[in-house]
């Protein structure tokens, strides 16, 4: 019964254009005055708990250091490289904006800010150079969904600390599938580029590889420091998303110098307004996860599902509909929230391992960024293309094939997750 | 420019300012520390507290920070193939909600602070009451109300901005472009 009210109020308040961090707290508020015998006190305490959380401190501070690569010119030079490297190839320049937001990625934990920082120059850039707009918003819109997986990422950090699953082991595990994904893209854009007969850049030589490549490494080094301090010991993620902070402001300011420190409060205050945002969502998703366990549903419907005797295969692709359901509703750090506390405890036992689990659940959500109605990378997409919200889904929807066969290779073969955390040296992540 | 106008602008800047001061210090703070363990081996035992609850009050200072230049997510899912005429209704009915949880959780944040000023415990590890730094919270959330019905008196007064075209209609959270514009803070 509780359940049945919580998620009435929910998709009432959503549908009714009350935002989504509101409509999460109003069905929580309402259901735990309803049916329990807690106080409003219980939710204030929780709400402000939120942010005690260690793991999630990691997220205002990977917003920072993001926010001042947006702004400090390190996608142009990441674009720049990534010309150098693909663009004599047919189709090069949208080869090279797949690149960008490859590399964009490894510096910035979410999705729609590698929209906006590859998509505002290569979108303009492929329609000046004779591509179809439709075809360039389409691609910059699912490729920058590569933000989420390639670490580092706010989905990620979310994850673990909910699921207490280890961030740094989760970092690792998503860079192959990265990989996987931008080759899938590339194979695809390579076969439009025949069929279409796509321009080519001119061959940069050699030396302009070099030059740009050196360039560009400013800003790659980033998620070498995050990965390698987080690998070696050196830092917890949270430590490694500060340090990375502050590696930014440096980059930014004092090597490339597109940044004046007077430009810094500008940025502080952008960081400070998504952050703000983000976890005003997070908190209430919070409120709506501990409704849920004050009343028990997550153990009920784990034992439910259970019941039902499903064989691993079939219960990986149920997990991936209810995801790609919720994604398609919610803000990703909030259906994470809510569905991994539920879906967790089966994935363990029929021996689905957790990072494996946060892996296919990351890379739901980057589906879920391309989905209309709470798609935030059509919105983003739309306002940096000078498209609607409309044309956009119609031109991102022919790339969705390729996110889902990404996903059912991710999901299936666990391997591509979990081979690199092994790699290096994490036995417990064979398990 | 009334007293209020101002008092309005003056409260626009505080807001900024405190939520990039509160992000810097944070970032500072857990760099600072990193530094120290490294080189000295060393390191503040308050640190950690005391960027947990600067965290704290930088969101909660934010999300009415949020309300105001546009930052929450919404849908527009259904609000975008009403009449006009039903869109201002539903956009009503919205805000009312929003208002509604504003007050629940004003309601609530009373209390906590309540409790925490009747026990009259310290923080861990900073030598700061429990409930001043939790009273943040109701502040917040009064904060939060204000802007929206700020949003929503731009939205439903007469002489409203001339953009006012029902793409607002999205809840209150999506009309601060105006606000940007109103409070000259930015």
């Amino acid at each position: 019964m509780s359940l049945v009210w919580l998620m009435i109020v929910l998709f009432v308040c959503l549908f009714l254009g009350v935002p989504i961090a509101i409509a999460l707290g109003l069905a929580s508020i309402t259901t735990l005055l309803l049916f329990t015998d807690h106080s409003l006190i219980v939710l204030a305490q929780r709400f402000f708990y939120t942010m005690q959380v260690y793991p999630l401190l990691a997220i205002p501070f990977f917003i920072l250091a993001g926010t001042f690569m947006t702004t400090g010119g390190v996608a142009r030079r990441m674009i720049d490289f990534a010309n150098a490297l693909v663009g004599h190839f047919r189709g090069g320049l949208a080869m090279a904006a797949l690149l960008a937001c490859a590399l964009f990625a490894a510096v910035s934990g979410s999705s729609p800010a590698t929209v906006v920082a590859v998509g505002t120059i290569m979108i303009a850039g492929m329609v000046a150079s004779g591509y179809r707009r439709e075809f360039a918003a389409g691609l910059i819109c699912n490729a920058g969904t590569l933000g989420i997986l390639i670490p580092p990422s706010i989905v990620m950090v979310v994850y673990g600390a909910v699921t207490e699953t280890s961030i740094g082991h989760l970092f690792i595990a998503g860079v192959l599938p990265g990989v996987v994904l931008v080759l899938a893209l590339m194979a695809v854009v390579a076969f439009r580029a025949r069929r279409d007969d796509l321009p080519r850049q001119p061959r940069a030589g050699f030396a302009t590889v070099l030059r740009t490549g050196r360039e560009a490494i400013w800003g790659l080094l980033l998620v070498v420091i995050i990965l390698g301090g987080i690998y070696l010991g050196a830092f917890t993620p949270t430590e490694a998303a500060a340090v990375s902070a502050v590696y930014a402001f440096v980059v930014a300011v004092f090597v490339y110098r597109d940044l004046k420190l007077r430009d810094v409060p500008r940025v502080l205050t952008e960081s400070a307004r998504i952050t703000a945002m983000l976890m005003f969502i997070i908190a209430n998703a919070f409120l709506f996860a501990f409704v849920l366990t004050t009343e028990q549903l997550p153990q009920q419907i784990s034992a439910w599902i259970i019941d039902l005797g499903l064989p691993p295969w079939a219960f990986l692709l149920v997990l991936n509909l209810i995801l790609l359901v919720a994604g398609n509703f919610m803000e990703p750090a909030s259906v994470i929230l809510i569905l991994a506390p539920i879906l967790f405890p089966i994935a363990t036992a029929l021996g689905v391992h957790p990072v494996h689990l946060g892996i296919i659940m990351t890379v739901n959500m980057e589906i879920g960024m391309i989905t209309p109605p709470v798609g935030l990378n059509l919105f983003v997409t739309a306002g940096i293309a000078d498209m609607s919200v409309a044309q956009v889904m119609r031109a991102a929807l022919p790339w969705l094939a390729v996110l889902i066969a990404v996903l059912l290779l991710i999901t299936y073969v666990p391997a591509i997750s979990l081979w690199l955390p092994v790699l290096v040296g994490w036995p417990d992540a064979a398990s | 420019m009334t007293p209020l106008k101002r008092a309005s602008a003056w409260l626009d800047r505080a807001e900024e300012v405190f939520a990039a001061l509160a992000l810097g210090l944070m970032t500072a703070l857990t760099f600072v520390q990193v530094i120290l363990r490294y080189l000295f081996e060393t390191g503040f035992v308050w640190s950690l507290e005391a960027t947990t609850y600067t965290f704290g009050w930088l969101v909660v200072v934010g999300m009415a920070y949020g309300v105001r230049t546009r930052a929450h997510i919404a849908t527009d899912l259904l609000t975008r193939t009403l009449k006009p005429r039903a869109a201002q209704i539903v956009a009503c009915i919205a805000l009312a909600l929003c208002l509604a949880y504003c007050a629940l959780m004003l309601a609530g944040s009373f209390a906590f602070v309540d409790g925490l000023m009747r026990l009259g415990h310290d923080a861990q590890d900073i030598p700061v009451p429990r409930w001043l730094l939790a009273s943040i919270l109701p502040v917040g959330f009064a904060l939060l109300a204000l802007r929206f019905v700020q949003a929503g008196w731009r939205h439903f007064a007469p002489a409203a901005s001339p953009r006012s075209d029902g793409g607002v209609s999205a809840g209150a959270a999506r009309s601060g472009e105006d606000g940007n514009a109103a409070g000259g803070g930015s």
